[in-house]
């Protein structure tokens, strides 16, 4: 694949999702994304172009960033589908493309939210917070917090964003590259990274991190203060929603109605 | 409103789109707006400070499938724009996360719209292939232009709900709504703890 129409897959790459609805999901950025790339393929045939395009058009939805994967497989098993000359090879490969599809959305997907979503993302969290936390920036304190220089402020969000962006970016790239020069034996290129390990890995940090956060909190929310009655009922109700969060977590209730919930109910308890 | 809090809004509304319609950089995310935010109207320490509870308030909900959590941009941006004003930050940010939660189902009602046309748009890519890039760009404008009128309309309304309130409201819901945005950050870093469970190996 000459790089540049790489580059420009890669681009278009970032408008994936700019059509998403809830019957194609992300269709119409799937043929977006792989527009140059069938223009190119189809430039002597241009009346086959709207044909091939309604296959695109079909239900694709996967992980934003693992798609690479699927836009070089795609690519690559489409230039077979453009060579065949006999009508049932043809049906054969079309079948192929759309099996190779639906697998590879599926598996993308499943990869990309465990990693991106569910470490990747609270990891960099995790980290703007400790990075917030070394500078000496009290978020804790909800009663008139210390000020915050402009620096201070930016440097943990941009390192975060750094952080996941350079694998993200990394993963888009490359993943248009290893799935176009891939094929169905390496799960078009899926199998060439150690996925859960590196997942694992991430999961581990993190873990390492939130603790360690938790930790660091009730060190400052203990440290200087006088214990007293007020100190006491803040510490029963901090130690109570985290249990409670816990509790709710199993429940598969969002933290964000346990908090609606306490605001309600906190009112009522103390109007009376 | 005043003219910087509407760039503020039009702000928003282009960093939403970074959540899911364009980029996915994560530039939306609330550690990052909310500082923008913050400091845009003066007050960095209000926006990171938004920006960590929003963050982690929301941190198990994932964007999995057909799934919309709460807009991090909106929790960020209203309360930032109500402590601009003068109110309460503890105020802004339970406003900030209801408006949050009706932009998630504001954001599937657009998703469900957009199907409608979906027939009309194959047949007009069927057509002229190349017309993909317009169709794409009226999505993103579409997207565009329901957050930059979600996000003020909002701003404006609540801002004005609170001035009229405001003088009414008595210590005692000062203290219940402190004491409920204090336990944000213990509900967030709990509630990340079973996100990193070692289940994968």
């Amino acid at each position: 694949m000459p790089f540049w129409l790489r580059l420009n897959m890669f681009f278009r790459s970032f408008f994936l999702q700019a059509g998403w609805n809830y019957v194609k999901y992300q269709n119409l950025g799937f043929a977006l994304v792989m527009m140059p790339f069938l223009r190119r393929l189809y430039r002597n045939d241009p009346e086959a172009l709207p044909t091939v395009l309604n296959r695109y058009l079909e239900a694709f939805n996967t992980h934003p960033v693992m798609a690479s994967f699927c836009f070089g497989a795609m690519a690559r098993l489409e230039e077979s589908i453009a060579k065949t000359a006999a009508v049932t090879d043809y049906k054969e490969q079309v079948m192929e493309w759309n099996g190779a599809r639906r697998g590879l959305s599926i598996t993308a997907a499943s990869i990309g939210d465990r990693l991106f979503w569910g470490s990747i993302k609270p990891l960099t969290l995790l980290l703007a917070i400790f990075i917030w936390m070394i500078l000496g920036v009290d978020f804790f304190e909800t009663q008139g917090m210390a000020p915050v220089s402009i620096i201070y402020g930016f440097t943990a969000g941009a390192i975060a964003f750094f952080v996941y962006n350079t694998i993200a970016l990394f993963v888009r790239w490359q993943g248009i590259k290893i799935g176009y020069e891939s094929d169905e034996s390496s799960c078009f290129g899926l199998t060439r990274f150690d996925w859960n390990r590196t997942i694992y890995n991430a999961k581990r940090i993190g873990i390492f991190f939130a603790v360690g956060l938790m930790l660091f909190g009730v060190y400052r929310f203990m440290a200087g203060v006088r214990v007293d009655v007020n100190f006491v009922a803040r510490a029963v109700l901090v130690l109570f929603f985290v249990l409670l969060s816990f509790i709710t977590r199993r429940m598969r209730i969002p933290n964000v109605y346990l908090y609606i919930t306490a605001v309600i109910i906190f009112n009522i308890v103390c109007l009376f | 409103m005043t003219l910087s809090l509407l760039l503020l809004c039009v702000l928003a509304a282009l960093l939403e789109l970074d959540t899911t319609y364009a980029f996915q950089l994560l530039l939306s995310r609330p550690i990052i707006a909310g500082p923008i935010f913050g400091c845009l109207t003066g007050d960095m320490a209000a926006g990171v400070q938004v920006g960590i509870f929003a963050e982690l308030l929301f941190a198990d909900i994932s964007p999995l499938g057909g799934i919309i959590p709460p807009s991090g941009v909106v929790a960020c941006a209203l309360p930032i724009i109500l402590y601009a004003q003068g109110i309460d930050l503890y105020f802004g940010f339970f406003i900030g996360v209801l408006a949050a939660v009706l932009y998630s189902f504001c954001d599937a009602l657009l998703r469900k719209t957009r199907f409608n046309w979906l027939i009309f748009l194959e047949k007009r890519i069927g057509r002229k292939p190349t017309d993909i890039k317009r169709i794409i760009a009226v999505a993103l404008l579409s997207s565009f232009l329901m957050t930059f009128v979600f996000i003020s309309v909002l701003a404006w309304g609540s801002s004005q709900l609170m001035f009229m309130v405001y003088p009414y409201i008595t210590p005692k819901a000062h203290f219940a709504f402190r004491l409920a945005y204090m336990a944000v950050p213990w509900m967030g870093l709990a509630a990340l703890i079973p996100v990193f469970r070692l289940k994968t190996r």
